[in-house]
């Protein structure tokens, strides 16, 4: 499957993935209306780090994902055809037991989890669409999309 | 083609059942459970009282998803015949089914310690399964005191699921703190407070001795030291108890649980397997054997116990407890020995307001973490806790909130790349 990969020499911390993953999650779509009348809005890709270093870390949509593994409820699920793991927000009770097991801090807190979905239906992810230094690719990685 | 008969269909259940399909397309899959129910999400009920999730979205797996995965599932099937040397099963109704493998998964049942003029009332319930919490919302109504005995998980979230339910709701607990099994004794205290303060009155070092009712309905209770307090419905969640009744009657070995082999799951009878609450656990953070009754390990256990079912050579790797909760937005997060103290461990504390950060080590390995207001990332520690990574080739203070720049730039990459870690 397709996965956003992050090249850490590249990165200048400038942040602009989080806020165009914010606009794109958001319902007006527009950076500034996201900005101010959805404050409740999270990313759900992170910039770790400094000007000195940074990185960005978004869900790896793993081939077997710990968080579907864990999750108390059915909410999480690996699409089989797609592989992108996903959280139905209807059954999540935002307990964040898959956020206790992500090895890798994808899971954001909310009322429900709220994670990366690869911006299903677009054609490249908004993260590495607006990432101006072309530090975020998407690209095939192989591995199995089965659940 | 190989038969699988799987008992219980709850989080070991429905792994067990999904695993084997995918490792063996063609073999016949059957479950039984004597729930009426298909399998939903236990943990859930909590929320199903208090109108968070609905009837509909608190089964696990659509309906669907069975016939399409060949899964046969047979509700209202309690068995209550095993015979190991025929390879049947019996159910009450005397229905009976066979196998070549056959998967334990009857977690857990109610504790209930007799307790003088309680038995047979009918405004007392437990809060295991999603029968109770039907019964216990139909119940509830503004007028009513609610007693909850028991100040564990399941207590706990039936107090929370009561709390806008009910005139009142009071806890009674025995031991001298709240949700022994995930809290350290100073989170404890701070969840304590937070839980008194949205609502839920609660006396510790107390227990209820008896009941007075009119009828068949209780209308107060007497607690130990004397005290009574009004009680329109009483629900009773002392503890859990591993389900073994049919392992033991077939003579499997159990000692609490069911014992099985810990990286296989296989019991003493080699075509047995067990998973999830019902068998005994052994800890992989001290080898101490337990019960761990949380749904990830379960999930985890049926899935190994499937894999070796259908003659795959998969083991359990990893075994200890995770769990994560709310109550009322108070966010907690533990894992592995958090009650763990003195030589050889040593503990790294921080403790700011409502915020409360503890970290167990042990030979500079993480080895556990009681989280408070402070679970961002958490899974960061869990992965150190589960790959015992040495301490000393970490990035940076341990004790901010955990990201992927604890690791070189080396490993870094190589995790984020590899989409897993070892
Ligand atoms: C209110 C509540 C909240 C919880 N919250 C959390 C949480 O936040 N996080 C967490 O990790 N865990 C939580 N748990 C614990 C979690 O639900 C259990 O660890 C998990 O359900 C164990 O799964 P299991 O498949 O081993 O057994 P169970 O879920 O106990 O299921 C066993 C099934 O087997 C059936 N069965 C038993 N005997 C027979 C028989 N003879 N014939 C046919 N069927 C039989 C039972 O009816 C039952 O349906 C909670 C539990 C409760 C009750």
């Amino acid at each position: 499957m397709k996965k956003v990969i992050a090249k850490e020499n590249l990165c200048l911390n400038c942040r602009l993935c989080e806020v165009y993953c914010k606009t794109a999650h958001s319902k007006s779509k527009d950076p500034l209306r996201a900005y101010l009348n959805e404050p409740e809005l999270q990313s759900r890709i992170t910039v770790c780090g400094d000007n000195q270093k940074s990185v960005a870390v978004q869900c790896r949509h793993c081939d077997n994902p710990k968080c579907v593994e864990a999750c108390i409820t059915g909410a999480m699920q690996k699409d089989p055809v797609t592989g992108v793991v996903t959280c139905d927000a209807e059954k999540c009770i935002g307990c964040m037991t898959c956020l206790a097991v992500c090895p890798f801090g994808c899971i954001k807190i909310g009322e429900t989890a709220v994670k990366c979905d690869l911006c299903q239906g677009e054609e490249e992810p908004a993260c590495v669409k607006n990432c101006p230094n072309r530090a975020l690719v998407y690209l095939e990685m192989g591995g199995k999309a089965d659940a | 083609m190989r038969s699988y008969l799987i008992i219980g269909a709850s989080a070991a259940g429905l792994s067990a059942a999904q695993e084997l399909r995918a490792a063996d397309p063609q073999g016949k899959i059957t479950v039984l459970t004597a729930e009426e129910y298909l399998p939903y999400s236990r943990p859930s009920i909590s929320y199903y009282l208090k109108s968070k999730v609905s009837e509909e979205d608190i089964y696990l797996r659509p309906a669907e998803f069975y016939s399409e995965k060949k899964i046969d599932v047979f509700t209202g099937a309690r068995v209550t015949g095993l015979d190991p040397a025929a390879k049947t099963v019996t159910t009450a109704d005397g229905r009976q089914f066979s196998y070549d493998k056959l998967c334990l998964a009857t977690g857990s049942h109610p504790f209930v310690p007799p307790t003088e003029g309680v038995e047979g009332k009918e405004n007392v319930v437990t809060f295991l399964d999603f029968a109770s919490a039907k019964r216990l919302k139909e119940m509830a109504s503004p007028e009513k005191h609610a007693v909850v005995i028991g100040a564990g998980l399941i207590g706990m979230k039936a107090a929370e699921g009561l709390v806008k339910l009910c005139k009142s709701v009071t806890v009674v607990e025995l031991a001298e703190s709240v949700l022994p099994s995930i809290l350290d004794a100073n989170s404890a205290v701070m969840v304590k407070e937070h839980l008194e303060e949205n609502g839920i009155s609660i006396l510790l070092g107390n227990t209820v001795t008896r009941a007075d009712s009119q009828g068949d309905t209780i209308t107060s209770v007497e607690l130990k030291n004397g005290e009574k307090l009004p009680c329109d419905l009483l629900v009773m969640a002392v503890g859990v108890r591993p389900e073994t009744a049919l392992a033991e009657k077939a003579g499997l070995r159990v000692e609490r649980g069911i014992t099985v082999d810990p990286e296989t799951m296989q019991t003493s009878d080699p075509d047995i397997y067990a998973a999830g609450d019902c068998v005994t656990s052994v800890d992989m953070l001290d080898g101490s054997k337990k019960i761990i009754a949380l749904w990830p390990n379960a999930v985890q256990q049926g899935k190994i116990a499937a894999r070796q079912m259908a003659g795959k050579a998969d083991r359990l790797t990893e075994n200890f407890s995770v769990n994560a909760i709310d109550f009322f937005g108070l966010r907690i997060c533990t894992c592995g020995l958090i009650h763990a103290a003195g030589d050889p461990y040593r503990e790294l504390v921080r403790r700011e307001g409502s915020v409360y950060k503890r970290l167990i080590v042990k030979e500079n390995k993480l080895v556990g973490f009681v989280l408070i207001n402070c679970i961002e990332n958490a899974g960061i520690y869990t992965a150190l806790i589960r790959s015992g990574t040495d301490l000393s080739t970490l990035q940076g203070d341990l004790m901010d909130m955990p990201t992927m720049l604890l690791y070189s730039e080396a490993e870094r990459t190589s995790l984020l790349l590899g989409g897993e870690p070892a």
